[in-house]
């Protein structure tokens, strides 16, 4: 009887963790994707919607990790040491390019093989509605006579959205206070509270509350205007020439086997075209921007060097 | 109210097809078996089945994942009980007195009052959701870094010595905790701290390797040190109608499972180590206000139901912040929301007007979920009792077995087992010198949590350390902290007032 209960809940345990199980055919148990940041950030929402339509183009499931901590370095590391059999990806966020230039990380971007990017989404700077700056004229002349006063949170020190913000500073001569949260949901929370003065988010991050009108885009550093928000100006528009935002892709560890990452590719390159993701993606408000391996590789090299040049100017 | 009703019935009707109420009983089986389970909690369990949901809609899907949430949260428990091995943060306490009574042969008893509070708690909480969730969820913002970091001190003086033996050791042992929970990358800076250059302490120690060594492991070595003899009985034998409890055990469990229901409720709204919190701070009421205080710690049936009860009903009120505003104060509701976004349902502060049916099927399937839960657990609670007839010669390995591959489970690293075995090692000698493990993991769980929002505190107000008096609630909790210090003061101020007087 007692041996009987012992074994039923060992069985259990080994169905609930899966068997991984030696066979040619790739891929023959779950891919993970690790997530170098919290639970409810926009990486984190947008790989789980894909790893959701994913899965049936892959035929295993897609699971996501989150390992959040300093600014995605844990993450990132983890992801470069695991076995490069194409079982473990990685979300490529800009940190990624951002990271090994201000702190002595493991890894580069070199670390990797590029396998897709998926959203290129533009940086912003939110509010409260009820913020005591209405413009973005007022929110600047009010930071320039007051250096160091607003509050401006981010998802993680030396993260994208923080250097975001300290490229903004320059550009635009003034000076914020940046406060470090660990990831973009718990800063949304902490300027809904009113605790802090600005958020430096990217989509999806704080996008439900701009639609009910709780929050409101203070400055959006876009090329174009958004589709959602029509009458929102970029701060370019405004005289400020400064525009960047963040891509987000997945990367497997060095020495993948090319054929696992063509397999690997083509499922996410379906799932990203699936209508269902399509709309999640319209309703996130995140802007779908695909690129193979090459390409992708191409634009991490780029910001690689145009980050390495930036962070250099402001350590300066 | 009376809207909130209406909504309810249909909420009701929309839960009680046979399609869902078939997706509430799994995810409430497979939520016990990964609450029994040490090792993989609640997180894994949900991450691993969100891709089985893909085929449901949206309110079945998540009726489905949140009977595993509130279904582990029952089963959490089990192997505090029986072997003190404790699964999770929210079943530390539980080992305390729940594995003293199970060395008592009513092992029985505790598994069944932690299945009626649970529901008592969970049915209580679930009407609070209804009612009480908009202005609740706005009071939760009001929770900002300094806020934060005054409940977490108040949280730290008054909960360190939660098991009332000697505050010296208790302090000491909450230090230990602080210490180990700089491990790892810095949260601010991003800098290494007592890392030695090992990838693996990057992300810190691993809270279940160190709550399964203490407490699991250190148990197994403290029987081995006790002559042989010891180890070829079994524990006293349950009779079975000393299997459920008695009425005098439901007399004496029944206010604290209403106390601990508030009180995780309360808790549950506020962001971070909810679980903790309140399962500690249910304990220590009941210790406080026990007329036999010297019975907790050797099996005092209130010590169990109460904390479990605050277990579950802040599991509950989670809920809250995540329909209400679309933000997960946890990892377990951060989960559940990537699930509701898969599902094609954006969570956000109109996710209630636009999806009505997901949200109020939800809330009733969660009560039917607790009938369920309670039907299926209490006829377990034999099965659970009788694994302790196991002579410790056999059952010892196996529990040794069952730590390793739960752990294993939690994060597929043998470092984490390395350093379950370590802490297992330490667990015994506290043991030995009478040193308690609750203090070292209460800090462990709130110290970083601690030092984060001091820091981000000072940051917002430019060093200035007057923020954490000037705001009221951060105010109010400071005040409390000192009160609560200077209270045997006043104590022995007046008692010897008194004297002097006579």
């Amino acid at each position: 009887m007692l041996r009987k209960v012992i074994v039923g809940l060992l069985v259990s345990l080994v169905f609930l963790i899966g068997v991984p199980l030696q066979a040619a055919e790739f891929p023959t148990k779950e891919v993970q994707v690790i997530i170098p940041w919290a639970p409810g950030g926009a990486t984190d929402l947008i790989f789980r919607a894909l790893a959701a339509t994913t899965g049936k183009y892959l035929g295993k499931a897609v699971v996501i990790i989150n390992r959040p901590g300093a600014g995605g370095a844990v993450g990132y590391t983890e992801g470069m040491r695991a076995a490069p059999d194409g079982y473990t990806l990685t979300s490529a966020v800009t940190p990624l390019t951002i990271l090994p230039h201000q702190v002595t990380t493991a890894f580069t971007y070199k670390n990797f093989d590029a396998v897709i990017n998926v959203v290129s989404d533009p940086s912003m700077f939110l509010v409260r509605s009820d913020s005591q700056w209405k413009t973005l004229k007022e929110f600047v002349d009010y930071a320039k006579k007051n250096p160091g006063m607003i509050t401006v949170g981010n998802s993680g020190a030396g993260g994208g959205v923080h250097l975001v913000a300290l490229a903004f500073e320059k550009a635009a001569g003034v000076k914020f206070n940046h406060i470090p949260f660990s990831g973009g949901g718990p800063s949304v929370t902490a300027l809904l509270g009113g605790h802090i003065h600005a958020v430096s988010v990217s989509p999806p991050e704080g996008i439900e509350h701009v639609k009910s009108g709780r929050l409101k885009i203070m400055a959006l550093f876009a090329e174009k205007r958004f589709e959602l928000f029509p009458d929102v100006p970029t701060v370019r528009e405004q005289g400020i020439n400064f525009v960047m935002g963040m891509w987000r892709g997945l990367i497997a560890p060095k020495g993948t086997p090319p054929d696992v990452i063509k397999k690997l590719h083509d499922a996410f390159k379906q799932g990203m075209d699936d209508p269902v993701f399509r709309k999640n993606a319209r309703d996130m408000s995140v802007n779908l921007h695909y690129l193979g391996p090459e390409a992708f590789e191409k634009l991490m090299a780029h910001d690689h060097e145009f980050f390495g040049q930036l962070v250099k100017e402001i350590k300066k | 109210m009376f809207e909130s009703l209406q909504h309810l019935a249909n909420g009701f009707g929309i839960a009680g097809t046979i399609h869902n109420l078939f997706y509430c009983l799994i995810g409430c089986i497979v939520g016990t078996l990964i609450g029994v389970l040490p090792g993989i909690g609640p997180i894994a369990g949900i991450a691993l089945l969100i891709p089985a949901t893909f085929s449901l809609n949206a309110t079945s899907a998540i009726i489905m994942l949140a009977g595993i949430y509130y279904g582990a949260m029952y089963g959490g428990s089990t192997t505090s009980i029986l072997l003190n091995v404790p699964g999770e943060t929210a079943s530390v306490i539980t080992c305390i007195d729940g594995y003293q009574m199970a060395q008592k042969g009513r092992a029985g008893p505790a598994l069944a009052i932690v299945s009626i509070g649970s529901f008592i708690a969970g049915t209580i909480g679930i009407f609070g959701l209804v009612f009480l969730a908009p202005p609740l969820a706005e009071a939760a913002l009001a929770f900002g870094p300094p806020e934060y970091f005054s409940l977490m001190v108040f949280g730290f003086i008054v909960l360190s010595n939660v098991t009332g033996k000697s505050l010296i050791k208790s302090l000491m042992m909450a230090i230990v905790g602080l210490i180990i929970g700089t491990i790892g990358l810095d949260p601010v800076t991003g800098n290494e701290r007592f890392t030695f250059g090992s990838i693996s302490l990057l992300s810190g120690i691993e809270f279940v390797a160190v709550a399964i060594g203490l407490f699991g492991i250190g148990e197994v070595l403290t029987n081995v040190n006790q002559p042989s003899e010891l180890l070829d009985q079994g524990v006293i034998m349950p009779r079975l109608r000393e299997l459920y409890p008695s009425l005098q055990d439901l007399k004496k469990s029944i206010g604290a499972i209403l106390r601990g229901t508030g009180l995780g409720f309360g808790v549950g709204l506020v962001p971070g180590p909810a679980p903790v919190i309140a399962t500690y701070s249910s304990y220590m009421i009941e210790r406080k206000i026990s007329k036999h205080p010297e019975e907790f710690g050797k099996g005092a049936i209130e010590g169990v139901a109460g904390p479990e009860s605050a277990n579950n009903s802040a599991c509950q009120s989670a809920f809250i912040p995540l329909f209400v505003l679309g933000i997960p104060f946890g990892p377990v509701t951060a989960i559940i929301l990537g699930a509701l976004l898969i599902h094609g349902v954006n969570p956000g502060p109109m996710m209630i007007g636009q999806h009505p049916e997901l949200f109020w099927g939800v809330i009733a399937s969660m009560y039917i979920g607790n009938f369920i839960l309670l039907i299926l657990n209490l006829p377990l609670v034999p099965l659970f009792a009788n694994i302790l007839r196991i002579p410790k010669r056999i059952l010892l390995p196996l529990v040794i077995l069952f730590c390793i591959t739960g752990q294993y489970t939690v994060n597929n690293s043998v470092f984490d087992i390395w350093m379950m075995l370590i802490f297992g090692v330490m667990g015994f000698l506290m043991r030995k010198w009478a040193y308690e493990g609750a203090p070292l993991l209460l800090a462990l769980v709130l110290g970083p949590k601690l030092e984060v929002a001091f820091r981000q505190s000072l940051m917002i107000s430019h060093g200035n350390f007057g923020i954490f008096v000037d705001r009221p609630v951060s105010m109010a909790f400071l005040l409390a902290t000192v009160i609560f210090l200077l209270l045997p003061v006043f104590k022995i101020i007046v008692k010897s007032l008194k004297k002097g007087g006579t």
